[in-house]
């Protein structure tokens, strides 16, 4: 095992409510292999988490929450203490409009009345890194804490973060994470991009959040270096074909690759960290067969496109988790 | 890995570089009343405002955006880095993105795209061909963080150069939770001040060209030893005297010195009950046994709390304070806290200054601190 390799030591989906249901599609098929068990929405989050903390918690932090504690495989409820390498253990969390809601309603509130008719909890989701720092308080993580609010290559752009805080020796584990909520102001927000070419309307925001676990030199799928590009499919990789190929949304490509967005709904900057926890659960599925793993990509033609691949574990009986 | 700096703008209420650093040298508080908002229902009356007062329209949209873009185009111009040929990364530090768009767009209905919540096509706009254009959204020392992304993007190989950055203007959420917590207005950003009111919100935006030392050549405006970065865990908006420690020992650990190199210390400063204490014993801790102690001063006073860009405008008057031999004095300090009495703090007139390293303070909401060594040949 090399060392220096970040690898995805554990992962988890929670994706309370995708638009495909259980229809069959390709995207559908995949992802209720790798996660067949319904997740709760953010309502009903104490189910996973316990009941207390989650009073003013957005739905993204409660998704989010739900996410980490599902990768760790926590019992509901509040831990007692950090978890075991907390102090050495750093988050980054990818989220374009998870407090656009709260930040809404506080002007709305004030305009109403004054300043002093908003609540002093909402304060905290004034600012946009309160799902980071929630997770943080809530396990005990003191390592580095980052949000990362990048739009369509968020996702992608935190797994790539995350990698660069072990390089730098900043961190021993990253918790990296990716939720986008879908109340009101979100799908307003998301109503006003473009439709994907020869379309009309454009593909349903949906919430989600996932978590995938960086070490360096683990036991887990071998993640490669994150690498932009301007176009979907020209990613500057001369290496063996990937098994599983997860393109970015509404660009199939040529080599039957699988848009996950077709099943699940936008999930914007959720997207590329959900993509890397499918493909982390598959390659540990004992699905994949020969050679090749997964290469993934996220993005759109206004942010870009950033993709990475993930490689068997050396030792594929120790991969995987949560 | 050190880096160097060679190229650098910034924009505050008092306008670009260097007639920010000679309102600071003058001590001049760049407050006046707020613009665009109901100050009677918000209960914030005064801020640092970015003077765009000539424009056309009476708040123009994605201002933060624009002054993002002018810096960041300063800064690569005056670095001479030319992204068509070299791989550039522009990591832009900020607290409150374009949220004001957004809520204009929810509560008013001015027209906003989704995108331009983030800093991707401002910057793509003046530089389109940079590699990639990532916002890290780390509150009050989201810039502090930036650079040290920056650092180690660089370290990593993964670029040639990086554009390090923050950018912030003010939203009416944020102004919201402000005038919230306070009784009456802040009639003034105090830091350290016995008796202080609170903070006040400033503007602008700040950026830095970032290459190895080894590949910068000569002219280089500072070098940048290492950031060091933690998280409290503690509170969503309490500051923690642990964590920031951690950060300052981070820091200075990973710059191989030692308390007593440090000759000058930027610190946040923001003017709250809660942080000027805080930060102060974290100092004392940091810096117990180190005597005489480094000078410590602050720049909110004079131009506001700019948010996302405070780090990276503190290290910008470090590094000209270093150079020029002259700090600046705290504007709106006059009688210290009594738990900042082991601080040489600057009052009243600039203090002359032989340091060659400096630390510079950053922390923000949810614990998130992010405290930089830096240096200058003299």
């Amino acid at each position: 095992m090399n060392p220096d390799r970040v690898t995805v030591t554990a992962h988890a989906l929670h994706v309370p409510d995708p638009i495909g249901g259980f229809a069959a599609t390709a995207a559908g098929d995949l992802f209720s292999s790798v996660a067949p068990e319904p997740a709760c929405g953010p309502d009903q989050a104490h189910t996973v988490l316990g009941r207390k903390g989650l009073l003013f918690k957005e739905d993204a932090t409660r998704l989010a929450l739900c996410a980490v504690h599902r990768a760790f495989a926590l019992p509901p409820g509040k831990l007692t203490e950090p978890l075991p390498g907390a102090e050495h253990t750093a988050v980054v969390v990818s989220s374009n409009v998870g407090n656009a809601r709260t930040v809404r309603d506080i002007v709305a509130e004030m305009r109403a009345g004054s300043a002093h008719d908003v609540s002093p909890l909402n304060g905290p989701s004034a600012s946009s890194n309160v799902i980071a720092s929630t997770l943080a308080i809530r396990y005990g993580f003191t390592g580095p804490n980052l949000m990362v609010c990048s739009g369509a290559t968020s996702g992608l752009d935190a797994v790539r973060l995350g990698a660069l805080l072990l390089r730098g020796e900043r961190a021993r584990r990253v918790v990296v994470v990716g939720v986008e909520p879908d109340d009101e102001v979100a799908r307003g927000l998301a109503a006003l991009r473009p439709a994907a070419p020869g379309t009309t309307l454009p593909v349903p925001l949906r919430a989600a959040a996932a978590c995938v676990v960086l070490e360096l030199g683990g036991s887990g799928p071998l993640l490669g270096d994150v690498r932009r590009h301007t176009r979907p499919d020209d990613i500057a990789e001369a290496l063996e074909p990937p098994a599983l190929r997860l393109t970015a949304p509404g660009a199939p490509g040529a080599g039957g690759g699988i848009d996950l967005t077709a099943h699940l709904g936008e999930v914007y900057g959720a997207l590329g960290v959900v993509q890397l926890a499918v493909a982390a659960a598959w390659l540990g599925s004992g699905q994949p067969s020969g050679p090749g793993g997964a290469l993934i990509t996220c993005g759109d033609g206004e942010d870009g496109y950033a993709s990475v691949r993930l490689d068997p574990a050396v030792v594929p009986a120790l991969a995987g988790g949560g | 890995m050190h880096v160097a700096i060679t190229g650098a703008e910034l924009l505050t209420c008092h306008g670009g570089t260097d007639t920010t650093f000679a309102a600071l040298a003058k001590g001049v508080d760049g407050s006046q009343g707020l613009r665009f908002y109901d100050t009677d229902r918000i209960n914030v009356t005064r801020g640092y405002h970015v003077d765009d007062s000539d424009d056309p329209e009476p708040e123009l949209p994605l201002r933060a955006g624009r002054w993002l873009a002018r810096c960041v185009l300063g800064a690569v111009r005056q670095a001479g880095v030319d992204p068509a040929v070299e791989r550039v990364s522009v990591i832009v530090g900020t607290g409150l993105r374009e949220l004001r768009a957004m809520e204009r767009w929810a509560v008013d209905g001015v027209p906003v795209r989704r995108r331009d919540l983030h800093f991707t096509t401002a910057v793509r706009e003046v530089l389109p061909e940079v590699t990639e254009v990532i916002t890290v959204s780390n509150a009050c020392s989201a810039s502090g963080h930036a650079l040290a992304l920056a650092q180690d993007l660089l370290a990593a190989g993964e670029a040639d150069a990086v554009v390090a950055a923050g950018c912030d203007a003010m939203s009416e959420s944020m102004l919201t939770m402000i005038g919230r917590v306070a009784d009456a207005p802040t009639p003034a950003l105090r830091p350290f001040q016995e008796g202080r009111a609170g903070v006040l919100l400033g503007e602008g935006a700040v950026a830095v060209v970032l290459r190895r030392a080894a590949d910068a050549g000569p002219g280089a405006l500072a070098t940048v030893l290492a950031t060091g970065l933690s998280c409290d865990a503690h509170h969503e908006t309490a500051p923690d005297v642990g964590g920031i420690v951690a950060a300052m020992r981070d820091a200075h650990r990973r710059a191989g010195v030692s308390p007593h190199d440090i000759g000058l210390v930027l610190a946040h400063g923001t003017g709250t009950a809660l942080n000027d204490p805080t930060e102060a014993a974290a100092l004392d801790t940091v810096f117990a046994g180190v005597a005489p102690g480094p000078l410590v001063t602050g720049i909110k006073g004079a131009i506001g709390h700019t948010s996302g860009s405070a780090a990276l405008m503190s290290l910008l008057v470090a590094a000209e304070a270093m150079r020029s031999g002259s700090v600046p004095a705290t504007v709106g300090l006059a009688e210290p806290i009594e738990a900042a009495a082991g601080l040489r703090l600057v009052v009243g007139e600039p203090a002359p200054c032989d340091a060659r390293l400096a630390q510079v303070n950053a922390f923000g909401f949810g614990g998130v601190n992010a405290v930089s060594v830096i240096g200058v040949d003299r």
